[in-house]
């Protein structure tokens, strides 16, 4: 699904050069549900912009589908992005419109037909639960339901992968249990899952893949949230038998 | 792309207009303005045009003839003047024809023909026209060598006059043209980067969830386009109607300034077709780069 390939991004200033990421190699696989866990600064954000296609890395290659993105032309760029749903930290719903016309939006700037968005978008909103709620502003929903919104219209064109960009930074815990609740459902029809976040707890919760990022590297890949944490606590040595990155 | 959304865009354009309702009547109006300088810089050009053919028309070079001549002599003379090449029409007036021509002029002096009819103190004379009036002097001073040629009358300080100032005003209304067209360029690609500005978080998620560039692009084309056109079909009723009320006043209200020069402008009928499809090109291929231009920028996401 997702493939890191000696990965190296360096954003260049006026007289600066700022190593976002270095020397990455990642490989998720389809149906997978990953955790990318990394303090401010980490090089999380860089690793969404790359996956997302807003960024293009330095040195190395990014595969995505079996596509190496950074030979994709320019226009086959959006077609590329129709293969992924993204859930944003702010969500990004447009404010004028409806629960139901937000996802119907995002299906109409894609090319579907009038018909099928007429059939998709009530279910799409029903599986994240806002069924009665799909003429409501965003406005006028709650945090937790605007980024169901948020996740049904990720949802909505099927794609192959769902990118959570910290599903938990702006709603309480307990809609962040529930949102996690059901990535992991989504996961389980066999949707890759990404989600990116800063918070060790959610991490420790549900027991998936973390890959934690610190200073531009991987610190550590593993399958166990305890080790991860472990690995925080120890100040960043990794004991070799956990090791899973190589 | 699919007819249904291809109807979702352009009602989305259409949504657009109004929502920025405020700004797109502000544009509209400049742009509604520029056409009509066009148009108003157009007709002049056309008129001044018209007025100088006029002039040219009007001003044959007059050839006059010997008195006495036979009528064998008037005839190489005549044959003479039809082979100098550049001459297109050769008319012969003869002393007669001068009278009569005079005194049915003045009303007032009808009984002039009476007067001077046994006694016609006019020479025999050739009107010629040239085909082209930048060669008048060299052709005048070809026909001051026929035999039997007494003088030749050339209107040559009126049609360098008149060049000059034909000149200028072409110049001029293409310069002007020009301008405004620029001025509408600019004043498009600013009224849609303002929507595109207060879009952009729009934009952006189409952008995300994997629009291509023209879905985006389409709307605002729309928005852009629309405004051309309802400014085209503004302006061309404004410049249209003015005009007609100003040649029907003109005619109406003769001068000796106006009857100078032929008395009367170029008929609406002749040139709307020129202004309504030049304004409606002007306004779908401003706006289009207009709002091509804008928008580039805001497509790199």
């Amino acid at each position: 699904m997702i493939d890191f390939e000696h990965v190296t991004k360096i954003y260049e200033t006026q007289n600066d050069e700022n190593v976002a990421l270095e020397d990455i190699n990642l490989h998720i696989d389809d149906g997978e549900f990953v955790f990318v866990l990394g303090h401010s600064g980490a090089g999380k954000s860089t690793f969404l912009k790359l996956i997302l296609l807003e960024e293009k890395c330095t040195e190395g290659s990014v595969i995505i589908n079996g596509q190496d993105i950074g030979k994709l032309k320019r226009r086959k760029v959006p077609y590329m992005r129709r293969q992924m749903g993204v859930v944003f930290q702010d969500f990004r719903l447009i404010p004028t419109m409806t629960a139901y016309e937000n996802v119907a939006f995002a299906m109409r700037v894609t090319n579907i037909s009038t018909r099928q968005i007429r059939k998709r978008v009530p279910y799409v909103l029903g599986l994240v639960g806002l069924g009665d709620k799909m003429d409501r502003l965003p406005d006028e929903l709650s945090g937790g339901e605007q980024q169901r919104v948020a996740l049904a219209r990720a949802l909505a064109h099927s794609p192959k992968l769902i990118i959570a960009d910290e599903p938990t930074g702006n709603i309480d815990p307990e809609m962040s249990f529930e949102m996690m609740e059901l990535l992991s459902a989504i996961n389980s029809v066999g949707i890759t899952v990404v989600v990116v976040t800063h918070e060790h707890q959610l991490v420790r919760r549900f027991k998936k893949r973390v890959v934690t990022l610190s200073h531009g590297h991987i610190a550590s890949d593993t399958a166990h949230p305890e080790v991860a944490e472990q690995f925080a606590a120890s100040g960043g040595k990794l004991p070799k038998e956990l090791d899973f990155s190589h | 792309m699919r007819f249904s959304s291809f109807t979702y865009l352009v009602r989305q354009g259409l949504h657009n207009m109004w929502a920025n309702r405020l700004m797109t009547f502000a544009s509209m109006g400049v742009l509604t303005v520029c056409m009509i300088l066009i148009g108003v810089a157009y007709l002049l050009g056309v008129n001044v045009d018209a007025i100088v053919e006029y002039i040219g028309d009007q001003n044959e070079t007059v050839v006059y003839l010997q008195d006495g001549l036979t009528d064998d002599q008037i005839a190489a003379v005549d044959s003479a003047i039809r082979t100098t090449p550049g001459v297109v029409s050769v008319t012969y007036v003869s002393p007669q024809d001068v009278l009569a021509n005079y005194s049915s002029m003045l009303d007032d002096y009808a009984n002039m023909y009476d007067a001077f009819e046994n006694d016609n103190p006019f020479s025999a004379n050739y009107r010629v026209v040239v085909d082209d009036i930048s060669q008048l002097d060299q052709i005048s001073a070809q026909l001051k060598q026929i035999d039997g040629v007494d003088d030749v009358y050339a209107p040559l300080e009126l049609s360098d006059a008149f060049s000059s100032i034909q000149r200028v005003v072409f110049g001029v209304s293409y310069g002007l043209v020009a301008v405004l067209a620029i001025v509408s360029i600019v004043v498009v690609n600013n009224t849609i980067r303002i929507t595109v500005f207060a879009r952009r978080k729009e934009i952006a998620i189409m952008k995300l969830v994997g629009a291509t560039n023209g879905f985006i692009r389409f709307p605002f084309f729309v928005e852009g386009t629309t405004a051309g056109l309802i400014s085209a079909i503004l302006a061309s009723g404004i410049v249209c109607g003015g005009y007609y009320a100003l040649c029907d006043w003109y005619t109406n209200n003769p001068t000796t300034f106006s009857q100078m020069f032929g008395g009367q402008l170029v008929s609406l009928f002749d040139v709307w077709y020129y202004i309504v499809i030049g304004f409606f090109v002007l306004g779908f291929v401003l706006c289009g780069i207009g709002t091509a231009t804008s928008i580039r920028k805001h497509l790199n996401v």
